[in-house]
């Protein structure tokens, strides 16, 4: 109370909440640097966030670009096709079944995801190609990189973290911490605590398309 | 090559070319192409090629224009409804007469579903997935401009006119790296396959057939003996003769796109005592197995093998009885716009009935050199050097000596749209 106190009385007197920079370090369960995990930060108090940002997810060279895509709630997104080829996007996940058919350029209108969860997706055509759109329940979010790390600008509150990546058994579950109290500069580190399934490295080009 | 009679080619290019035709207009249906327009100039070479009726190996002789649209091609795709789609490959070609046709053109049906096992369906006329040299538009190779022995006997004499059933199993959705699909064909239509193998043996080129093509032999002397006299001096290849179904299986293994191997058995379950008198034509017991290899070494270079090896007869008491066998080894090494590629290759025919009169046995050894460069998103050009060293123990009987080393020089220019 003490803090909505603070802030409310901040916005009164025209003065910007702070906001605090966060490293999340996210490591396997062998303390080993995780790329491309999808980690966010839920607030206890959660309020409605503006969506106005466009996000797309291509398909470049017979693969899904980016391979993972985290959206916040709400987010519409587009699937340009950078190929000269035709791409036949579709997703039979709950959290967002869809097919974008046979298509050269952009698909006419954004695919929007009102639902949080994760959204796996296909092509009909190129049967190998996979991709991901993690939809999040917050405005805080970001993809690890190679050194495992994300890092996020968020204002003073009380937030549960949340991580997911491609290689849990269980896609549907994300990992998370409990409720802590990010006032300050923080800095985090989490170990995955399952064992992560094998990775995928396919070795596409051009020539895969035989049929 | 000319046209003779009716085959199930020719069914197949009407139904085609009415499907195209009727579809292109339509609102429900898409259409997308991919082609190439390729113009080749090359070492002149005095031999006449097989497809002038002479002994040469090589594709192009002095026959043909200095400077030659080698092969013009589209690949359409017209999709006609969920799931349902139709594919043709036509082409122009300009040896040994100006002609223009198709050399797949088939409906698929191919229902998305999100179990880990699929299954699709091709009707029509279409090549067997065997091999893994021929990935490009209108099964063209990326690496040499000549196919192997074994792509150019496959591009030559072997389609399916039928249709495939096609069962696979998605690793992706299993969470595993192996993806795997086996393919049973059943066709009609392709009973004189193995005909060019008794009377010119394997030879690297790029010259496929179209549906309703034959191909003239040599002047092989014993094709001129009474107990030939019924066998046309060409072969149709996709023609129907015994009324009997041919089948194939395959079964393809996948790691993550980087190998993949496919086991393949063909077999036109041909009855070799059955002609059609008025095209000449035998139904062949042809049957074999390829085994085709493809290894990423990275994203630059790759290794490609295959092996096919089987037999061939023809004639009521197998008057034409051959073993063939041949197997290549390619390497191709990508470097921006660049691709380098070398193949090594080696085809037997051996002739194992006691018609001495008509000698079948030969052998080829050819080495391919090739060098390729995108000049931009729509323009490559690239060079080719091929050597074969063929052995034809029936060249002896047109007083020609049964070996021949051979080489050419080939350059090319090639406009992709």
């Amino acid at each position: 109370m003490k803090k909505r106190l603070c802030l409310l009385l901040a916005s009164v007197l025209g003065v910007t909440p702070s906001l605090w920079a966060t490293t999340i370090t996210i490591t396997d369960s062998d303390g080993k640097p995780l790329e491309n995990a999808v980690v966010w930060l839920t607030p206890k108090e959660t309020s409605a966030f503006a969506n106005s940002r466009h996000y797309e997810m291509g398909q470049k060279d017979r693969t899904f670009t980016p391979h993972i895509l985290p959206v916040p709630k709400g987010a519409s997104v587009d699937f340009p096709n950078f190929d000269d080829i035709l791409h036949h996007v579709y997703s039979f996940s709950d959290t967002k079944p869809f097919e974008l058919k046979l298509y050269r350029d952009k698909p006419h209108a954004p695919i929007q995801f009102e639902t949080t969860g994760v959204v796996e997706l296909g092509c009909n055509i190129h049967d190998w190609m996979l991709g991901y759109i993690v939809v999040v329940d917050s405005p805080y979010f970001a993809l690890t990189n190679k050194q495992g790390i994300a890092q996020l600008t968020l204002p003073a509150e009380d937030y549960q973290l949340a991580v997911w990546h491609e290689r849990f058994a269980d896609l549907n579950t994300p990992e998370r911490l409990n409720w802590q109290s990010f006032d300050s500069e923080t800095k985090l580190t989490y170990a995955i605590k399952q064992r992560l399934v094998d990775k995928f490295e396919l070795l596409v080009d051009e020539f895969d398309d035989y049929e | 090559m000319n046209r003779h009679g009716k085959n199930v080619g020719s069914y197949i290019t009407l139904f085609a070319a009415l499907l195209t035709g009727s579809t292109a207009f339509s609102s429900y249906a898409s259409v997308t192409w991919q082609g190439k327009i390729q113009v080749s100039t090359f070492e002149r070479n005095e031999w006449k090629s097989w497809l002038n009726r002479g002994w040469s190996n090589n594709r192009f002789d002095a026959q043909i224009d200095s400077v030659v649209i080698s092969r013009a091609w589209a690949d359409v795709r017209v999709d006609l409804a969920q799931a349902w789609s139709l594919h043709s490959s036509m082409q122009y070609v300009p040896d040994p007469d100006d002609s223009l046709g198709f050399t797949e053109a088939y409906l698929k049906y191919n229902p998305l579903s999100n179990s880990p096992y699929q299954w699709q369906v091709k009707l029509g006329g279409f090549y067997p997935a065997m091999s893994l040299e021929n990935p490009s538009v209108g099964w063209s190779s990326p690496y040499t401009y000549s196919f192997s022995g074994i792509n150019a006997w496959l591009g030559e004499e072997i389609r399916t006119f039928g249709t495939e059933i096609e069962w696979s199993r998605l690793g992706k959705r299993l969470r595993s790296p192996h993806d795997f699909s086996v393919h049973v064909g059943l066709f009609k239509g392709n009973d004189p396959a193995g005909s060019m193998l008794a009377w010119r043996g394997l030879a690297s080129h790029d010259r496929q057939s179209m549906f309703n093509e034959s191909i003239y032999f040599n002047p092989v002397k014993a094709l001129y003996e009474r107990p030939l006299r019924f066998q046309a001096p060409f072969v149709a290849p996709f023609t129907e003769v015994d009324g009997r179904f041919g089948y194939y299986t395959g079964v393809h293994w996948d790691y993550q796109k980087r190998q993949q191997l496919r086991v393949y058995w063909y077999d036109n379950h041909g009855d070799p005592s059955a002609i059609n008198f008025s095209t000449g034509q035998y139904a062949w017991d042809t049957r074999f197995l390829s085994v085709a290899w493809l290894y990423k070494l990275d994203k630059q270079t790759r290794i490609i093998a295959q092996w096919l090896d089987g037999k061939t007869s023809m004639g009521p008491r197998r008057g034409v009885d051959n073993n063939f066998s041949s197997w290549y080894a390619l390497i191709s090494h990508q470097m921006d716009a660049h691709r380098i590629s070398a193949r090594i290759e080696r085809s037997w025919v051996v002739d194992h009935d006691d018609w001495a009169f008509d000698p079948n046995a030969s052998e080829n050894k050819a080495l391919t050199l090739a060098y390729r460069f995108n000049l931009n998103e729509h323009w490559q050009t690239g060079i080719e050097w091929l050597r074969q060293d063929s052995h034809v123990v029936s060249r002896a009987a047109a007083g020609l000596a049964m070996d021949r080393e051979e080489s050419q020089w080939r350059y090319v220019l090639e406009y992709q749209f």
